[in-house]
């Protein structure tokens, strides 16, 4: 078995408002392998935005702090780490890209300028060579005019090539992690095809580990290999893809999975999951999900559901699969 | 043959784009050729990518703008040239639904009154009146009397789309131009939002013009399908046809862009190369051939006409027969 690239124990990461702690990851666990792709799914306000911004320590600016729990990458703890430390890593071992590649990309620097900041950083690499390496970089992204390109502005590019400058600019120090928020949510259906392709090709020819944050389960069922569920800032299921499509066990996986509308399929009313995501403030008491769950039981409102290793790929957090004489330990 | 709620003919709107400082203004067509149908109590959707011109489209049949030539027919009326006074009468027929629920609710109006407020300008109803239709319409989309006092913001975004969708049935309307109404939702919140869709479309008898760029959404809900690139309608017909059999290289390429969501469906797929033109400056012939991969000399020289190629399908492109 390859080992991990990224291990998340028991995270925990609070925001401070008005002088209180308003806590929003409430234990987070996932590994992702070498090689492999890690989906993360869940509505929004599930939290899984800010596990990456967790696992790259971006809280600049912010009051969001992690309070508990741990993030191995590597081999090492991110969360033991100085700022200069994480700096480090950031970018070259672990590097990110963003939803919006218009706001991710400095309007008012070159792309050239912005892809060999991080190489002539993280590489020390010469000018010449870095400039080498970036137009290197932009054609493996299936960017044809890259010299052209490399003197032009963010805003002279259509979304797909800006998002393409983006993975670029990411798989530039050929990261080991490659974090993608909702990489494609910005784009055109065939463009959005293309772009999946590319990360496909990148991971398979680096052996790059990628953690792909969507709420496109589409996307999810054409890229991942495995996926965690997330709610109200807990993971819910965690299974094989195809495990996960096959026999989804959570009511709320089961739930999000009947709610995408196929075609081809007759289905003239829909599936749908009644309410919404609970604000952090007003978590409900037990199990988050209850207030919308169809198959709540009594206990699922007084105490949180226990971990339960269905498999030895795939774990669920839900009373329905908890044995009777299962001890309650959450 | 079921009575047309909506015709429209040959609509076409460029904008004037300001140039530089030594450049001349030059005119984008944002819509270039678009004809299509809609009979009553039926859902038609237009699909396309950004920039396609399907949400200009949407806007010239509620006269948000004028167009720059074209017919517009609703129920039996040409509106295409009408005048702003004349147009009050068609904002009680034909009402929108918009994308952003969180931008287009205003935030300091209470429910009764933002719900209310079409009642007010369309109506002679007496306050009490007017508030009696607002609870009983807060129920018809799932909503109920106590919200009536509260304000946008305490509303979640699933139940703002509803509100809008409240807002913009108060006036009974025949027609309604929803634009990307499920865009902005979660997939558990969006399949909520289309039931009510449908539901309410059976009740009332309403017609939809559906405009989306998600096509398992558009195929959910939809009768007929025009599909859009910039600016015309490449392909329109029944949506089972067009799911089953479609004959436009970019309805294909379209469709076959959708991820799935099953596993054991994943294949390699046949990505469409490229980038969508900018409309400032649109190929030569048909506008496709720079990204269609069974493009030939003919393509980019002569504008393919839209042919009717059987009972439930029209298509523009030279190699459908």
């Amino acid at each position: 078995m390859t080992e991990h690239v990224l291990r998340v124990s028991d995270l925990e990461t609070s925001f401070m408002r008005d002088k209180t702690e308003i806590k929003i990851l409430r234990g987070v666990n996932f590994s992702i392998r070498k090689g492999e792709i890690l989906g993360l799914v869940g509505e929004s306000g599930s939290g899984k935005s800010l596990t990456s911004l967790s696992i790259m320590q971006l809280f600049h600016g912010t009051t969001g702090k992690i309070v508990k729990g741990s993030i191995y990458f590597n081999g090492e703890d991110l969360t033991k780490m100085s700022e200069s430390e994480i700096r480090k890593i950031r970018g070259k071992q672990m590097a990110m890209i963003f939803q919006e590649p218009m706001t991710s990309l400095n309007p008012v620097l070159k792309i050239g300028k912005q892809l060999m900041e991080a190489i002539e950083m993280h590489l020390k690499l010469p000018k010449s060579e870095s400039k080498h390496h970036a137009i290197q970089m932009l054609k493996s992204v299936g960017i044809g005019r890259a010299e052209e390109i490399i003197h032009e502005y963010p805003h002279q590019l259509s979304g797909g090539m800006r998002q393409r400058v983006m993975i670029a600019m990411a798989m530039a120090c050929h990261p080991n992690l490659l974090i993608a928020d909702e990489p494609t949510t910005a784009l055109d259906v065939t463009i959005q095809a293309q772009i999946l392709e590319l990360m496909k090709k990148l991971k398979e020819e680096n052996e790059t580990a990628i953690l792909l944050i969507t709420h496109d389960l589409g996307v999810v069922a054409e890229m991942c290999d495995k996926v965690v569920v997330m709610y109200a800032g807990q993971v819910v299921e965690e299974a094989d893809v195809f495990e996960l499509f096959a026999s989804p066990k959570h009511p709320y996986t089961k739930g999000l999975i009947a709610s995408v509308p196929k075609i081809g399929d007759k289905k003239e009313v829909l599936d749908s999951i009644n309410g919404h995501v609970p604000s952090p403030q007003n978590m409900p008491k037990g199990c988050k999900f209850a207030p919308r769950c169809n198959q709540v039981m009594s206990i699922c409102q007084e105490e949180s559901p226990p971990t339960v290793e269905i498999s030895a790929t795939r774990q669920c957090s839900c009373w329905l699969y908890a044995k009777k004489d299962v001890e309650v330990n959450a | 043959m079921p009575n047309s709620i909506l015709k429209v003919e040959n609509l076409k709107k460029s904008f004037q784009v300001a140039g530089g400082l030594f450049q001349k203004s030059q005119h984008v067509n944002a819509v270039i050729d678009v004809s299509f149908e809609i009979e009553e109590g039926t859902t038609f959707s237009l699909v396309g990518e950004s920039g396609c011109g399907k949400s200009t489209t949407g806007r010239l049949i509620t006269r948000l703008i004028a167009p720059t030539s074209g017919s517009i027919v609703v129920d039996g009326k040409e509106i295409a040239t009408a005048k702003q006074s004349e147009l009050k009468h068609l904002r009680q027929t034909v009402q929108m639904i918009f994308q952003d629920p969180y931008a287009s609710l205003n935030p300091r109006m209470k429910v009764k009154e933002l719900v209310g407020e079409p009642l007010e300008i369309h109506t002679k109803l007496s306050k009490d009146e007017r508030e009696k239709l607002v609870l009983e319409m807060l129920e018809v989309v799932g909503l109920n009397a106590e919200h009536a006092d509260r304000y946008a913001h305490e509303f979640s975004g699933g139940q703002r789309q509803r509100l809008g969708i409240a807002r913009a049935l108060i006036t009974k309307p025949k027609l309604i131009i929803a634009d990307e109404p499920v865009s902005a939702l979660d997939v558990s919140i969006q399949s909520q939002i289309l039931n009510l869709l449908k539901q309410l479309q059976q009740e009332f008898k309403i017609s939809y013009l559906f405009i989306s760029h998600d096509l398992s959404v558009v195929e959910h809900i939809s009768h007929y399908i025009g599909v859009m690139y910039l600016g015309t309608i490449v392909e329109i017909g029944r949506k089972e046809t067009i799911f089953n059999n479609p004959k436009h290289p970019y309805t294909q390429a379209l469709i076959a862009s959708v991820p799935i969501a099953d596993p054991t469906l994943r294949k390699k797929k046949k990505v469409l190369i490229g980038d969508i033109p900018n409309p400032k400056n649109p190929p030569s012939g048909c506008t496709f051939h720079t990204r269609c991969p069974f493009a030939s000399d003919i393509c980019k020289q002569a504008i393919p006409q839209m042919r009717k190629i059987n009972e439930e399908q029209s298509v523009a492109c030279h190699f459908v027969n």
